[in-house]
């Protein structure tokens, strides 16, 4: 009798931990939805997915590592090796140019830019006005729709900010900041949002700057050549020019999708 | 444009035109068609279709069974691996190896529906259990393990392209991922358990003394040897298929080190596996098997179940490969571990098959006779859409899943 119900009890215990682990997913995804944590909870999903060339740390555009990967989901503001490098670089050094140009490409150094082709410039009122930078905005140059956010939207960082629809493929370009949406503008050439950063404060510590501008452009220009070199053969060398406004125009074949996902960030 | 189809498959990878996937599943889906209407002829008429007795009660399907769930274990052992001993480099094929355990699962559990007969009353075997019997363990192990695979399969089909961009499928996927360890150990513990018991069924045939071992306590030397020579085949299984895909697909799925590797750990348990059934065959040939009245040779006496086929499974399917695994130059070498790996495969296959065909085969009593057994066209067919079920599942999986995480690394 004993044995029997030590069989059974077993059994039963097994079944117990499989329904237990499904019911205790089911409510912590409930409890994730009440909390808002989708988004973050999304892009964390989702990174680990990204090809290992798109999860390079920051530090290597810089030199300060030769190859590292990021595991911190390109949220600098966790990463203690990232606080560490920070606090090595000198303090109070020349004041850059005010622009970069990459490729023909211009990046103005008075914001901040996102991993995912989205920039962030804090304005005095205290709001941050997001927009695409000059990359991304030649990537999805006259879009056919563009679905912004409702205005008292909450933004994540790493969330999904607003979606572009070009040549058939739904693009969404991350948020480079944690906060709600305050203005909404339709304007490629400009910015798409204002928002007004959670707890009146604008933490940019996970966004790039500065010195980092020209090497990651550098690489991402190395990356789109790879990502739009016809299947099976190998990227051609630079030429010296500089990109089309509409990138997509002049590589029909392309597979535009892929180029959308690889450099906006999804999957 | 992007077309529908290319849209359901993961991004940075490439895959064959609709029309080529076509073609390739189309011969599978009429094996399929063609082994579901003799499956249905054995589910409606009984039994009477296929050419087991009363005597020869095992046939095609068990040793498939037997076979395939040897097979999958790689699922279990690889999860064990990465999961619990945080062996990390296996996340390459971890997804590979859920599918795969769930085909070999699932298709066991097809098979055994038609073998027993009566699928409407599967319940009868939880509701009215027989406690005696090794095998009810091993249907409720079966059962809970597949329902193990089925949740672990999950979570790969919601990372789709398509469904993960419904979030609360992605969110439910990031938080039962977190609890993967603890599906793993409930897995392996099942695992360990029906692996066992399947070996454990020869401490009670007393009637068959070829098969007929003894052991410790309730277990015989049999349910030791199954467990480990499922976690040696599971390994070299998942390395075999993982080849066999990426020759298929021409792509290069996993990083040079995953295969070797793979190769390794197989080639690690394999070698006290067969020092094992080698230590247990000599006392079933000096104590066990004359204790019964036999002399071992005298099993061997019936043709073509020559000593050549104990031979073969302990040095040919066994000690070889196991060598040539646990030597690192010969693992560098894909031509060797592939070698390797189908003759540990084919090797769990041979002894499956001498455990249940050859143990029924043979006879008992002095007046019985050698009995022979083929397969009906039936059973053959039913054993063939299980064959062809796993090929569509894998094959639609691997174009729509991510089966090989590190496949969009390579493949640029």
């Amino acid at each position: 009798m004993l044995s029997h119900v030590i069989f059974l009890g077993l059994f039963y215990t097994v079944l117990a931990v499989l329904s237990a682990t499904l019911a205790l997913s089911a409510c912590r995804a409930a409890r994730d939805f009440k909390a808002r944590r989708v988004e973050t909870i999304c892009w964390q999903a989702t990174f680990p997915d990204l090809p290992a060339r798109e999860r390079v740390c920051r530090h290597e555009f810089t030199g300060e590592f030769r190859h590292r990967t990021c595991d911190k989901a390109f949220d600098c503001r966790e990463c203690q090796t990232h606080a560490a490098l920070a606090a090595k670089r000198p303090q109070g050094a020349a004041p850059p140019a005010r622009e970069v140009e990459v490729f023909g490409l211009d990046f103005p150094l008075d914001r901040f830019y996102h991993r995912g082709h989205a920039w962030a410039h804090p304005e005095p009122d205290g709001t941050v006005t997001v927009g695409l930078d000059a990359l991304g905005a030649r990537l999805v140059t006259e879009p056919e729709a563009i679905e912004l956010p409702a205005v008292g939207t909450h933004v994540e960082n790493n969330g999904a900010a607003w979606h572009v629809r070009k040549r058939g493929t739904r693009v969404r370009i991350l948020s480079p900041v944690d906060g709600e949406v305050v203005a909404t503008a339709n304007s490629p050439n400009g910015w798409y949002l204002k928002v007004r950063p959670d707890g009146g404060y604008f933490d940019a510590r996970h966004l790039l700057r500065g010195a980092e501008i020209r090497p990651w452009i550098a690489r991402e220009m190395e990356r789109l050549q790879a990502a739009l070199a016809p299947a099976g053969q190998p990227p051609t060398m630079a030429d010296g020019g500089v990109p089309m406004d509409d990138i997509a125009a002049g590589y029909p074949d392309a597979d535009w999708d892929a180029v959308c996902s690889e450099f906006f960030l999804q999957i | 444009m992007p077309d529908a189809d290319s849209q359901l498959m993961p991004r940075g990878v490439r895959r064959s035109t609709p029309r080529q996937f076509l073609l390739w599943i189309l011969p599978w889906a009429a094996l399929l068609a063609f082994g579901l209407y003799g499956a249905g002829l054995c589910l409606v008429k009984g039994l009477n279709q296929t050419h087991m007795d009363n005597r020869f009660a095992f046939g095609l399907w068990i040793f498939l069974d037997l076979t395939v769930i040897a097979l999958g274990a790689g699922a279990f052992f690889t999860g064990f691996l990465l999961y619990i001993l945080k062996k990390t480099e296996l996340k390459a094929v971890i997804n590979s190896a859920v599918v795969i355990g769930f085909i070999c699962y699932s298709g066991a559990v097809a098979a055994l529906l038609v073998d027993v007969g009566q699928p409407l009353r599967f319940w009868f075997t939880f509701w009215h259990p027989n406690v005696h019997s090794m095998l009810t363990e091993v249907t409720f192990c079966i059962t809970c393990y597949l329902t193990v695979l089925l949740i672990e399969y999950v979570p790969i089909v919601l990372k789709n392209r398509k469904l993960r961009q419904i979030p609360s499928f992605l969110v439910f996927e990031f938080e039962l991922h977190k609890l993967m360890p603890v599906l793993a150990g409930v897995g392996t513990f099942l695992s360990f358990f029906h692996q066992g018991s399947l070996g454990g069924l020869y401490g009670v045939l007393r009637g068959r003394p070829f098969a007929f071992r003894e052991g410790f306590a309730i277990w015989p030397s049999t349910f030791f040897l199954f467990i480990l020579s499922a976690a040696a085949a599971g390994p070299a299984f998942i390395l075999l298929t993982t080849w066999l895909v990426s020759k298929i697909s021409g792509k290069r799925l996993v990083r040079p080190e995953v295969l070797p590797l793979l190769g390794r750990i197989s080639g690690i348990l394999l070698l006290p596996y067969i020092l094992l059934k080698s230590i247990d065959t000599l006392i079933w040939i000096n104590s066990t098997s004359p204790a019964r009245g036999f002399a071992a040779h005298q099993f061997y006496a019936w043709k073509p179940f020559g000593a050549w086929i104990l031979f073969a499974e302990i040095v040919g399917f066994g000690l070889l490969p196991a060598l040539i695994l646990l030597r690192r130059r010969m693992r560098e070498s894909t031509a060797w571990l592939v070698f390797a790996a189908s003759l540990v495969c084919l090797g769990i296959a041979l002894n499956r098959f001498v455990l249940t065909i050859q143990t029924l085969a043979l006879p008992t009593l002095p007046f019985d006779p050698f009995l022979s057994y083929l397969p009906s066209w039936q059973e053959t067919a039913t054993f063939l859409a299980v064959v062809a079920y796993g090929v569509l599942v894998y094959s639609f999986s691997f174009r729509y899943l991510t089966l090989f995480p590190q496949e969009k690394d390579l493949s640029c």
